[in-house]
């Protein structure tokens, strides 16, 4: 990585985008009489975690499609990197990494025949187990992907999407599925990812995972974007229009009783 | 690295992580080779061909009582299995191997104790030992028979041998020439249907695919290494079964470059069939009927197992004209009478049809989603 991250994380601290990195412009998609996406603009800057939100259905990840070149846009435009998607997909493809929602690999290869794999498609040498270490899954690169527990499946997913240095790392519900204690640990994934300068786009029904990772969301509902602040922001709004919760909030909730019950510690034994 | 813009090095890993994709699934490398193998087996275990006795033609040409003398005298001995007919006729299937000896008796026999009886046996060169045993046997019989008519006193004496041999070139054809490039041609489109049907559809349910395509690699890249795998797997498993026919006493008459040829357009048929199939069906229970639906009937009705010939007129003018059957032809004609391309042309034909017809169909039925 050759930006500086240091600036364009004090950037986006200060609430001031740095460059933009991304710049949708009014995305359109219609599957059939469903307007999947209807008129979706927003500009993720350089060195941003940028969260999308939304109910099952809102558009979430055919925009992220689109934007990862994946699927063919309706109308409007998106650049990645300072690439037009719908002229170059490939070109946009070389630049960013795609963890797919329901991402699956070769079965019959094991975790380093599988990074090398990935690395020819972007026609680069990889270092295979410096990935996986990344992912601390070192131990398991001779094991197929089937072996691996949910939330290893999901790391070396995320490593699959690393092979190529990617300047924006798409992350499409990463922690979906996954039990309290490897969502935690997901996430320090991505902020050490993003500590290193990667850029990074993620769809989650987590509400406490975007305020955890996120610098700045959009949520999405019917194929439109119906927010888009950092997330305190957005909660200070709400509080500011008024709205009380009918419940106070205590300190602790049932997760952290269970995660002081269970421990942080990964349960990966299965 | 890249003549031509080509990134052979993408293509390569893609190749190689295609050829270990298939040979590390047991399902697949079970019912592409070892089923085929299997069978191979059992069929040249059970060598149907353990007879001892010997088949033995009569051309009379004599039609006096001394002929009908000694077929009748030679018909009582267990070992000989007679059939009568022209001398050519016999000749012929003595040529073709479907005869030990033929055995010709000239017009005007008149076998006379002490002289020469004007007998001639010509005897297959094919097995040169049996046919040893073969000529002990048949000059015993035969002198018998001339000159020891029932009820009548033994002759003879120190003449010359009854009959005199000679050889005629003839191919002996055992039921693993003809098993084994029918087994091949099953091979070849179990390969082509299951291999590459099952296989990327499971890719494709799984999103395997999609993750693939998530990177910037072209599907040209992708259908290249799968199409090359395959017809290197391909050539492997004729080289195998091939190699365990002839230790089963298969002949090969005709030349291995010919031989190519034929299995590489068969293969690119049934890739192409495969590829159909893949294309169209979106999960592999869908997959599965359609496939058996192809390869079933070719299994039974093109002449893998047993000749075609056996087959009611009616479904013999209809079969002869599946993918499969003319493969098997092509494939017997080289393995069995040595033929060359040239005298191939209607199998040649059949395939080159059915490879355009596959073809289209491929590419118009093909999805990546």
């Amino acid at each position: 990585m050759t930006h500086d991250t240091s600036a364009a994380a004090a950037a986006h601290r200060t609430g001031l985008p740095g460059a933009p990195i991304i710049v949708a412009r009014d995305l359109r998609k219609r599957y059939g009489s469903l307007q999947a996406v209807d008129g979706v603009s927003f500009e993720v800057a350089e060195g941003e975690v940028f969260g999308i939100l939304g109910p099952n259905g809102a558009g979430k990840t055919t925009t992220l499609e689109m934007i990862e070149g994946m699927r063919a846009i309706d109308s409007g435009s998106a650049v990645v990197d300072g690439i037009d998607v719908s002229a170059d997909p490939r070109g946009v493809k070389a630049r960013i990494g795609i963890q797919l929602q329901a991402s699956s690999f070769f079965d019959e290869l094991n975790l380093v025949e599988l990074l090398d794999l990935f690395g020819h498609l972007y026609d680069r040498d990889v270092d295979a187990m410096a990935l996986l270490a990344q992912v601390e899954l070192t131990e398991k690169a001779r094991s197929q992907v089937r072996t691996l527990s949910g939330g290893q499946k999901q790391r070396f997913s995320i490593a699959s999407a690393l092979v190529n240095e990617p300047r924006v790392l798409f992350l499409d519900e990463p922690t979906t599925g996954l039990d309290p204690q490897a969502r935690r640990h997901l996430w320090g994934l991505v902020r050490a990812i993003s500590a290193r300068g990667h850029t990074v786009v993620l769809t989650t029904h987590y509400m406490e995972e975007a305020e955890e990772l996120c610098d700045r969301v959009a949520i999405m509902d019917r194929g439109r974007i119906v927010a888009l602040d950092p997330p305190e922001r957005l909660v200070d709004a709400l509080i500011g229009r008024g709205f009380t919760k009918a419940r106070v909030e205590r300190l602790a909730n049932l997760e952290d009783v269970f995660l002081d019950l269970t421990g942080h510690d990964l349960r990966e034994g299965d | 690295m890249r003549p031509f813009g080509l990134r052979l090095g993408m293509l390569w890993a893609l190749f190689v992580a295609s050829v270990l994709m298939f040979v590390r699934n047991r399902a697949a490398v079970f019912f592409s080779l070892f089923l085929p193998l299997i069978i191979m087996l059992i069929f040249g275990v059970l060598n149907f061909e353990g007879s001892t006795t010997i088949e033995l033609g009569l051309a009379d040409e004599a039609q006096n009582e001394a002929s009908q003398r000694l077929a009748g005298g030679l018909a009582a001995y267990d070992y000989l299995e007679l059939s009568s007919g022209t001398r050519d006729a016999q000749l012929a299937a003595l040529e073709a191997g479907d005869l030990d000896f033929v055995l010709l008796i000239p017009p005007g026999f008149d076998p006379q104790p002490g002289q020469a009886t004007g007998l001639v046996a010509y005897a297959s060169t094919a097995d040169p030992q049996q046919s040893q045993v073969g000529q002990g046997l048949l000059q015993q019989a035969v002198g018998q028979a001339v000159f020891a008519p029932p009820g009548g006193a033994p002759g003879g004496g120190l003449g010359p041998p009854p009959v005199n041999f000679e050889s005629v070139q003839s191919r002996d054809l055992g039921y693993i020439d003809f098993l084994v490039p029918g087994i091949v041609g099953m091979t070849v489109m179990q390969l082509g249907l299951f291999g590459v049907a099952f296989g990327f559809v499971h890719l494709k349910r799984t999103g395997a695919l999609r993750r693939l395509f998530a990177t910037p690699t072209s599907p040209a890249y992708f259908l290249a290494a799968q199409v090359g795998s395959r017809l290197i797997i391909g050539f492997v498993q004729v080289a195998i079964l091939f190699g365990i026919g002839i230790w089963f006493g298969l002949q090969m008459f005709g030349d291995y470059a010919t031989l190519a040829v034929i299995v590489l357009l068969a293969s690119m048929i049934f890739l192409a069939v495969g590829f159909a199939i893949a294309g169209w069906a979106k999960n592999e229970d869908q997959a599965a009927p359609v496939a058996n639906l192809v390869s079933l009937p070719m299994m039974f009705l093109s002449g893998v197992f047993f000749p075609r010939d056996a087959m009611p007129e009616f479904l013999a003018n209809v079969t002869q004209f599946m993918p499969l059957t003319y493969v098997n032809e092509a494939l017997r004609a080289v393995v069995n009478e040595g033929a060359g391309l040239a005298s191939l042309g209607p199998q040649l034909l059949g395939m080159l049809v059915w490879a355009a017809i596959t073809f289209v169909l491929a590419v118009r039925l093909f999805s990546w989603e």
